[in-house]
């Protein structure tokens, strides 16, 4: 095609300087540090040739700058547009820390929100990648009132469509609202960091030494404050993780969960469940065998693997079709419900619920964590958001009842009457308002320290309260769970409960919002 | 604007004990057995699971634990763990451990308070990343608290049958 016209002529020159500005001249600096540029990572993140730039030539917003410098570059240091992910659409910007620092301009901020309300209007999910120094200095509350905008968008697209933010280098100050109101967030080792105050504040107001990495990487993010779901040693398995990610979810909160075409001669048989539970109820064992071998092979993605993780959370598949995971860990903490695990396991079943995935409970909970430490710290407070979280989900909600199940910490993890639409239990489970040594303490007290030899009376009352208490037969033969099953069953009986639910409605009453305690 | 794909010619895996193999891509079903490459292949079914045929005879081979890439494999009932690298996550990670001062040790502290039922580890054993080195007990349940790192075990204050606070030290390691 000879395109020789005039017009055409500028046409080609500005296609030239921006591929030109794309090119390797900023590469090296962002390579050097460990990262890629925005524009590797958009090619890495959607399917060959499908991505298309939106506001590619824009320059930064031409009012006089009094203080400093703005440098005059095409797209004002973020890169916006939509694509294919696995066959479907999304749409995605991509801070590029080359231009200014990545810093949020007045123009970057509006390519921002001009894609956020695309991605709204068109019901697909969105994903930002975050490499920004902050708010533009030189432009000042202009800058600061394009976060606010973005803010708005994202908390106006909540629930809707799937949000998902990935830090891939700085974000400090307000910035860190902005991943902080996604629905997930991805991090990096070593070259990604989320502070409120960057060390220099903290040492100068503080008098405190710290390093970025230690104030806000990923390792702290992941495993201390919970602000990140998903860590990763570097970029390119960030984003492939990511891609694996998205394929779980449905677009926007009409729509389910895409289907994926399964193995379909897996057995649901699987007689290897039958050995996991220990005899001894002290002894730990790891919930993860349990759910491996419960869904369909490598099949599950676990959310905040590293964060409270006495509570297991994720995704999987059930002949293909997405399910969310919520399981107690008897491997740590005796798998007890803490202020962390349960704000860990109320925000992933509200995301299930606003995106029509069914609810999955593997239950096996000594129950809450006692102690001074936890109640000033509020865990009346956070246990009721898990609590509020299962109970206001109308997604079908099914329970397996493993081993524990006492006291208040039955009653949260979705029991029958909190709402749950099946609740089973393993032969091995125990059902009660407390475990047998509690129990027996409070109820045969004075018998125990009269007895001659209480040491003896205790292990039979014990022994008597597992018999006749702890056990599930009488939770089954009063109607408050559904059924006692085999364990070799489990898939079988849950495939078949979903199967069931399939078409489940339920009327909620009309009203702004609940008042979830937050 | 251009949306060419990278190509990736070569992955790499690294094993735990930083062993480095490197594969071209396309993956080709082949072994090597001294210096010699043996052509092999993978196959599955119900009565075996997933198998490496190679002269007739199988050899099972089971995917334990993925997440992105990162694996562990059981193959011939022994267990492997290796990360999956291409040219250039290896290239970073050159990169980031120059910039980084070595972690050199390693504090194992209990999680919540509770008994110590046993100690698994001596003065000067190895151990692995994930290796159980205490058995706490705490909520009426063994806890096995596990290493986070490799190393060599160079002090132990957790003593059998005595109750330990949150966060105190149990074992010392030499990160290795």
């Amino acid at each position: 095609m000879d395109l020789a016209g005039k017009a055409y002529k500028a046409f080609l020159e500005r296609q030239e300087a921006l591929e030109k500005q794309y090119s390797t001249k900023n590469a090296e600096k962002q390579h050097s540090k460990g990262k890629l540029t925005a524009h590797e990572r958009i090619t890495l993140l959607f399917d060959p040739g499908t991505f298309e730039e939106i506001d590619a030539f824009v320059t930064p917003a031409s009012q006089p700058v009094e203080f400093g410098k703005v440098e005059r570059t095409f797209g004002d240091g973020v890169i916006v547009g939509h694509g294919k992910i696995n066959g479907r659409l999304v749409f995605a910007y991509a801070q590029d820390f080359t231009i200014m620092g990545g810093s949020l301009g007045l123009v970057h901020s509006k390519k921002i929100t001009k894609i956020q309300e695309m991605a709204l209007k068109m019901g697909a999910p969105i994903i930002g990648m975050m490499d920004s120094g902050g708010a533009r200095i030189q432009e000042g509350v202009a800058s600061l009132s394009g976060y606010a905008s973005i803010f708005q968008n994202i908390i106006q697209s909540s629930g809707i469509i799937p949000q998902i933010s990935v830090i891939l280098g700085p974000a400090a100050g307000g910035a860190v609202y902005s991943p902080a109101l996604t629905d997930f967030v991805f991090m990096v080792n070593s070259t990604s960091y989320m502070f409120v105050t960057g060390p220099n504040v903290v040492k100068e107001v503080l008098n405190e030494e710290v390093s970025s990495d230690g104030l806000g990487g990923a390792e702290v993010h992941a495993r201390k404050s919970g602000v990140a779901h998903m860590i990763y040693d570097d970029e390119e398995n960030t984003i492939l993780a990511l891609k694996k990610f998205l394929s779980y979810l449905p677009s926007n909160n009409v729509e389910n969960p895409p289907i994926v075409e399964t193995n379909s001669n897996e057995n649901d048989i699987i007689e290897k469940l039958r050995d996991i539970v220990p005899d001894d109820p002290n002894k730990a064992y790891d919930v993860k065998d349990v759910i491996n071998l419960v869904v369909d092979k490598n099949s599950f993605f676990e959310t905040s693997e590293l964060f409270a993780p006495n509570l297991i959370t994720g995704f999987a598949r059930l002949k293909g079709k997405t399910i969310g995971i919520v399981a107690n860990q008897p491997k740590v903490l005796a798998g007890v419900l803490d202020i962390n695990s349960s704000t860990k396991g109320a925000r992933f079943i509200r995301f299930c619920d606003a995106f029509n995935i069914p609810i999955l409970t593997f239950e096996d909970v000594p129950g809450f964590l006692p102690g001074v430490d936890q109640e000033h710290a509020g865990i009346i407070r956070h246990g009721a958001k898990l609590l509020f979280a299962y109970s206001e989900a109308t997604v079908p909600k099914i329970t397996i009842i493993l081993r524990k199940a006492y006291g208040g910490a039955f009653i949260v993890m979705n029991s029958k009457f909190l709402g749950g639409d099946f609740s089973f239990a393993w032969p091995t489970a125990e059902i009660a308002v407390m475990g047998p040594d509690g129990a027996v303490a409070i109820l045969y007290k004075r018998e125990i320290s009269e007895s001659k030899n209480p040491a003896e009376l205790k292990k039979e009352l014990v022994k008597k309260y597992r018999d006749k208490i702890a056990n599930p037969f009488i939770a089954d033969e009063s109607g408050y769970i559904d059924e006692v099953i085999d364990p070799a069953l489990t898939r079988k009986k849950i495939l078949s409960a979903l199967e069931a639910l399939n078409n489940k409605w339920v009327k909620v009453p009309a009203r702004k919002h609940g008042n979830m305690p937050l | 604007m251009p949306n060419e794909k990278p190509q990736i010619k070569k992955l790499y895996a690294l094993s735990s004990e930083n062993r480095k193999f490197s594969f071209s891509l396309p993956l080709k079903h082949t072994i090597k057995v001294g210096k010699r490459n043996y052509d092999v292949q993978i196959k599955s079914d119900e009565k075996y699971g997933t198998y490496i045929l190679w002269k007739n005879r199988r050899y099972p081979l089971e995917i334990v634990k993925s997440s992105q890439n990162k694996y562990e494999i059981l193959f011939n009932d022994i267990s492997y763990t290796f990360n999956v690298e291409t040219p250039f996550s290896l290239q970073r990670m050159k990169v980031l451990s120059k910039h980084k001062g070595k972690q050199e040790k390693e504090l194992v502290k209990a999680p919540m308070p509770g008994k110590i039922i046993d100690v698994l580890v001596r003065e000067g054993s190895q151990v692995l990343k994930g290796e159980p080195v205490v058995i706490l007990e705490a909520m009426k349940m063994q806890n096995e608290i596990q290493s986070t790192v490799n190393g060599l075990v160079t002090s132990i204050s957790a003593r059998p049958n005595t109750n330990v606070m949150k966060d105190d030290i149990l074992v010392e390691i030499k990160v290795e």
